[in-house]
């Protein structure tokens, strides 16, 4: 176990700005997102988590994927070099730590691996920072997740009085804080603060099997009625991982790119010809509570929420999935 | 670098169209191959990712392939389709693919199979259809019952008319929804005229697909007929980005249609939301 001062923190994050693009947690235009580090000293790691995912730095929202050149019937194809970045995230929650690992089971798993994703993910070290103070729309325990410690990640933060304390979880872990051995003291791991409480709680036990004899149920009707299908709660998951593939042209050449895609939007599954198998909001609410919460159990073993609370915390009509959940339980079959 | 060893599996390869069969009036039918020889070997019933790459890319069935080449049946309903009906010989396309499971041709072996097609439904069809006359002592009697609105709307009339009816154990029935002043054949949709042939169940696997109405009352037809859930395959469309089972959007409960299907038994389908 090692400590930094608080005010040493921005020496580290030289230290590894020296091989790597570092981001960390800021606040641009009143929204806290992941951004670069560009060496201010003023660094704050608040309590809360960002409003933005981290997703975008591993999936981002736009990416191109190819460029093109058309002349009448010939036509060729340019790919884009591969991302050899090398970067560094810092202040990631374990809520967000978990999302990597769902998103690795989509991207990385199943047959085919997406370069893209593999790419930014292998060339990217993640730093976990502990929630030592939760938000009130927060439910990250219900999904088997520590707010103290993060799963799957590099190196595990701990805010404490003065600084912080750091563990080098993996190799590349250590290898990082060896970069910063100059800052670091030793510690005592009795210095561990005790992690957050959240301020939801919802027992998932038993939702899966449930649902699985609701495809039908009226419930759906009851619970979309209000939404508005904006899309604000897919764009804000950290899980949500569907893209739609675009292209832009410019005279005679062009770009494909992939975007990221709701499944709340009706274009979304809208098939040349017009036949759309979920033509309204009952359909699409409907999907993304099953995909969260039926289906990708059902193909992954694992839940598709890491009860962040984004989604609720800005769903301008308060659709919420801890309340989904009660009540998917309580409905009488 | 290793990195450049790897396939990318979102970006496609360049090929050509170097024939282009007119079907119907809505339905024509791409030759293509690559610089290199045919894009890949599909199974039956795999599907192809095919683009014109400053208009769009979509999934489409590959309802034949030589040699050298892959033969996509592809139906004018959009943005992309208009742009490859206008294209001419010569045209180059992105492809990428095969993907999906295909018809289960281990499985059929040895079965007597009913082929019930409607329109451009014949497409994904006769790629089973034509690995069946290839392989054709692996297969017991083949019969084909087709049908389209009238009788310049029938896809493949040459097999139809020509290639199937010779082929040995083969049986063909046509119908269309209404024919013309030289139409001398079956008149009436395909359900009611699957019916009024009644094919026997026993020993008979029975693949079918067409619009969704078709299908629908197909299988109704089907059922009066007593063929049972796992006697009947079907093979599904669902609007398709990244063919891999990474973009969402086909999905039918926790399976992908791209990459689990798209060829489901009655009985399958039955177990999944019925949301195609």
């Amino acid at each position: 176990m090692l400590k930094i001062a608080k005010d040493k923190l921005p020496e580290l994050l030289q230290a590894w700005a020296g091989g790597a693009k570092v981001f960390v947690p800021q606040d641009k235009g009143g929204v806290s997102v992941f951004l670069p580090w560009e060496g201010q000293g003023n660094l704050t790691l608040g309590e809360g988590n960002t409003l933005e995912p981290p997703k975008d730095l591993f999936f981002p929202r736009t990416e191109t994927m190819y460029r093109y050149q058309v002349q009448g019937k010939e036509a060729s194809l340019i790919e884009v070099p591969s991302l050899e970045e090398k970067r560094v995230l810092v202040g990631v929650r374990s809520c967000d730590a978990r999302s990597l690992l769902l998103m690795d089971d989509v991207f990385l798993t199943r047959g085919y691996v997406d370069e893209f994703y593999r790419q930014r993910r292998e060339n990217t070290r993640v730093v976990a920072l502990a929630c030592t103070a939760a938000s009130p729309t927060c439910f990250c325990t219900a999904f088997g997740i520590d707010p103290g410690r993060a799963e799957g990640v590099d190196v595990q933060m701990w805010p404490v009085a003065g600084g912080y304390l750091l563990e080098g979880v993996t190799e590349a872990g250590r290898e990082l804080l060896g970069q910063g051995s100059s800052l670091l003291a030793e510690a005592g791991a009795e210095n561990i603060p005790a992690a957050a409480k959240p301020g939801l709680a919802v027992e998932t036990s038993g939702v899966t099997e449930k649902l699985q004899r609701m495809f039908e149920h009226p419930y759906w009707t009851a619970v979309s009625r209000k939404c508005l299908g904006c899309g604000a709660c897919t764009y804000l998951c950290p899980t949500c991982h569907c893209f739609d593939i675009q292209g832009e042209n410019r005279g005679n050449s062009g770009y494909k790119f992939r975007c990221w895609d709701s499944c709340m939007f009706s274009e979304y599954t809208r098939m040349a010809g017009g036949h759309n198998p979920r033509p309204s909001k009952k359909e699409r609410l409907r999907n993304r509570f099953l995909h969260k919460l039926q289906y990708f159990p059902e193909r992954y073993g694992k839940f598709a929420c890491v009860g962040c609370g984004r989604c609720l915390d800005r769903c301008p009509v308060n659709v919420d999935i801890t309340r989904v959940i009660r009540e998917v339980k309580e409905v009488t079959l | 670098m290793a990195n450049e060893a790897r396939v990318n599996p979102l970006v496609p390869r360049t090929g050509r169209i170097i024939k282009i069969v007119d079907e119907t009036p809505d339905v024509k039918t791409f030759h293509i191959t690559t610089d290199s020889g045919k894009p890949f070997t599909p199974l039956p019933g795999q599907l192809a990712m095919l683009s014109l790459l400053d208009v769009g890319e979509a999934m489409f069935s590959i309802t034949s392939q030589g040699p050298e080449h892959l033969e996509l049946a592809i139906k004018r309903v959009g943005m992309l389709t208009d742009a490859l009906h206008e294209a001419e010989e010569g045209q180059t396309v992105g492809i990428r693919g095969p993907y999906g499971n295909g018809f289960p041709v281990e499985e059929l072996k040895g079965k007597d199979l009913l082929f019930i097609g409607g329109g451009i439904g014949l497409a994904p069809v006769r790629s089973l259809i034509n690995y069946c006359i290839e392989h054709r002592q692996d297969y017991g009697h083949l019969w084909i019952i087709y049908g389209a609105r009238s009788p310049a709307d029938l896809c493949f009339k040459d097999d139809l008319f020509n290639n199937w009816p010779k082929v040995e154990n083969c049986r063909v029935d046509v119908t269309v929804d209404r024919g013309d002043a030289g139409w001398q054949g079956h008149e009436g949709f395909v359900p009611a005229f699957v019916e009024e042939l009644h094919p026997d169940p026993a020993g008979k696997v029975a693949i079918t697909c067409g619009p969704p109405i078709m299908i629908k009352f197909v299988l109704q037809s089907m059922e009066k007929l007593g063929y049972k859930d796992d006697q009947i395959i079907t093979t599904l469309e669902m609007r398709m980005k990244c063919g891999i089972g990474k973009c969402g959007r086909c999905n039918l409960g926790s399976c992908y249609v791209c990459l689990d299907g798209p060829v489901f038994t009655l009985a399958q389908l039955k177990q999944l939301p019925n949301e195609y």
